[in-house]
């Protein structure tokens, strides 16, 4: 457990990560001393620490570069740390995410890849609002809006007509909204990063075909709910059987979502994700159902507390997103899903 | 060094392969003894070497059906050291919640593998590195897989007996779904289904076809798996090193004809034997452990006395 070994020997295992504190009034806003140290003692020193050369995050400390875990460095950042002492920081990583930008305008899930995939809508997401990113943010849209997953293909549009409900899998394939990978099926979390990501542009910059579509992936995600609420991986139901819900999908959706809260489907969901973060036994899904809650202005302390003791208590597996996400959720920081114009000055 | 590639022969000139099913009555049994005694049968290379076991972890078990039991992971580790590996790492991609984490807690892994940190890799983050697909079965002319299981020395496919709603059945095969990276194609592995789930898994296993495979059909699930389906106990833990055998032996114990399982059939003409007289049987007879397994309607075709 470093953190360990950071109380009782004041240094971290990585060599030459410097020490930062979070922003004044973020730390007012956290539950207590705990909380507070440990997004500016740990979290924030550790994804500075972890930051490749190049700029960008892998999954890990030392791994390569790609464009998900620094989307979340760089988010966590950008809201949480006082911006001038991190301003080197965050220059680098936004030209890291813009120099990944494939020619079509997506972004790979890694730099091998050469074909786009979901994280498009998170890097155009991270770059939205900043004047040199305005071309690339404007690439990133277009691919998304081009990108139409396997089943809105037209043979599979025709057979989707005539079979109208999935025998197997209980669903109604007639609604889609976006893959993980191009030519694959809609699943909950990629169509929830493009609502999320094309709601937050400047909406005189969707067409009319775009906004029609992002009613459909919003009628999607309505239907693809599991029975109990929440929304899961899979299926919500296959062969007759309920799906279990799951934190992250459902995170996800409800933040897609979170201008719908009038919808039964969200209400029920949110219900879930409140009544289920006691059985979660892991950092990152308590981060993002803290997350989730704290947008729809219900931060539970009891949340709160249990993220926290896990860093402190537990032997974790640590990764850059969610650290990223733990200090967004434990700092409460919500800019990052609030409207932006496409570019504003540097 | 990256793991040869494996060598592709038909049937016919292949050596007969062998097959061990020991009887373990539950995970309270002496797992790791069994094993030993057992894997020194097949003098394996492993003095020295790192291994890379790679269970089926697919989510919260509390009847312990779902994944492959932890008892079994460790035994494993513990058996595989005890034979002179350097090193005995644990990875996993879970296809159907990316919280791997939440996982393995929930499953109490660090129970019987101690701090998971220095042991335990998700492969779904995982650097990756691009792999040519040799046989390209499926659509797929390549796929991306983690460093960790082509830097290896040698991978043990370790698997649940289950049957499997869109496959047929799940065992040491279709278990290599787990080390294709959900950071790369997304949860669930979406990419695998488009391409074909059975060609997908005889192009994954020709690429990186697993060294030995061990089946947990201590408890198994049957009939709506892999993850809805209802306990099996069977009693059984099925060990060898030609996957397909030890797939093809545990579908025959399963009360399933192999032959008719498409991806078991079609790794069967280049990966390793199906046929019950080339492959040497070692321990337990399949007639003596027999537990025929509930499969779902669409799925009845399999059946042995169908």
């Amino acid at each position: 457990m470093w953190h360990k070994d950071f109380r009782e020997t004041g240094k971290f295992p990585d060599a030459g990560i410097p020490r930062v504190c979070p922003e004044p009034h973020h730390t007012r806003r956290i539950q207590g001393y705990m909380a507070s140290a440990l997004v500016g003692d740990l979290f924030l020193p550790y994804l500075l620490g972890a930051q490749n050369q190049n700029g960008g995050w892998g999954f890990h400390v030392g791994s390569v570069s790609r464009a998900e875990p620094t989307v979340w460095a760089l988010t966590a950042l950008r809201e949480c740390a006082s911006i001038p002492d991190h301003e080197e920081s965050v220059t680098r990583a936004l030209r890291c995410l813009a120099a990944a930008q494939l020619p079509d305008g997506s972004w790979p899930s890694s730099p091998e890849l050469l074909q786009g995939s979901w994280v498009t809508s998170l890097a155009s997401l991270a770059l939205l609002g900043r004047d040199t990113h305005s071309k690339s943010v404007a690439a990133g849209l277009h691919w998304l809006t081009g990108d139409v997953p396997g089943e809105a293909r037209l043979l599979r549009r025709v057979a989707g007509l005539l079979r109208k409900r999935n025998s197997v899998a209980s669903q109604n394939d007639s609604y889609f909204g976006w893959s993980w990978t191009p030519g694959t099926a809609s699943w909950v979390e990629p169509t929830a990063y493009a609502i999320i990501f094309i709601r937050s542009v400047p909406q005189d910059l969707v067409s009319a075909n775009t906004r029609r579509r992002l009613g459909m992936a919003e009628m999607m995600l309505y239907d693809r709910m599991c029975p109990g609420g929440g929304w899961n991986c899979g299926n919500p139901m296959v062969y007759g059987v309920a799906g279990e819900s799951q934190v992250s999908p459902t995170v996800w959706a409800l933040l897609a979502l979170r201008e719908r809260q009038e919808r039964p489907e969200v209400q029920k969901s949110l219900q879930w994700l409140a009544g289920s973060w006691k059985s979660i036994r892991s950092p990152g899904s308590l981060a993002l159902a803290l997350m989730a809650l704290h947008v729809y202005g219900l931060p539970d302390p009891g949340l709160a507390q249990a993220l926290c003791s896990m860093y402190e208590e537990k032997e974790i597996l640590w990764n850059v997103p969610d650290v990223a996400w733990a200090a967004l959720a434990l700092t409460g920081a919500t800019n990052w899903l609030k409207h932006k114009p496409v570019g504003t000055a540097d | 060094m990256p793991r040869p590639a494996p060598i592709f022969a038909p049937p016919f000139s292949r050596p007969p392969s062998r097959v061990a099913i020991r009887r373990l009555p539950n995970y309270q049994s002496d797992i790791a003894a069994v094993l030993h005694e057992t894997l020194r049968e097949f003098d394996l290379p492993v003095r020295g070497k790192t291994v890379l076991l790679k269970p089926n972890f697919v989510g919260a078990d509390p009847l312990g059906m779902t994944n492959t039991h932890p008892a079994v992971v460790g035994a494993a580790r513990e058996t595989f050291l005890r034979l002179g590996a350097a090193a005995v790492l644990v990875g996993e991609g879970p296809a159907l919640d990316r919280d791997t984490q939440a996982i393995v807690e929930s499953i109490f892994l660090r129970d019987y593998l101690g701090p998971l940190s220095k042991i335990f890799v998700d492969l779904n983050v995982d650097d990756v590195e691009r792999v040519s697909l040799r046989t390209r079965a499926s659509r797929l002319s390549e796929l991306y897989f983690p460093r960790t299981v082509l830097g290896v020395d040698f991978l043990v496919s370790l698997p649940k007996m289950k049957t499997h709603h869109w496959a047929g059945v799940t065992l040491s095969l279709k278990n290599m779904f787990g080390v294709v990276p959900g950071s790369c194609y997304g949860w669930p592995k979406n990419v695998l289904h488009w391409a074909g789930i059975d060609r997908a898994i005889l192009d994954i296993n020709a690429a990186l076809r697993p060294d030995f495979a061990i089946v947990d059909g201590i408890v198994g699930m049957e009939g709506n798996g892999p993850i809805q389906g209802l306990s099996k106990p069977c009693g059984v833990l099925v060990l060898g090193d030609d996957p397909v055998a030890v797939d093809a032996t545990c579908a025959r114990v399963m009360g399933l004809l192999p032959e008719k399982i498409g991806y078991i059939a079609q790794a069967a003409t280049l990966l390793g034997h199906i046929q019950q007289e080339k492959i040497q049987q070692i321990g337990e007879s399949i007639s003596s452990t027999r537990t025929p397994f509930a499969v779902l309607e669409a799925f009845k075709q399999l059946r042995s006395e169908a």
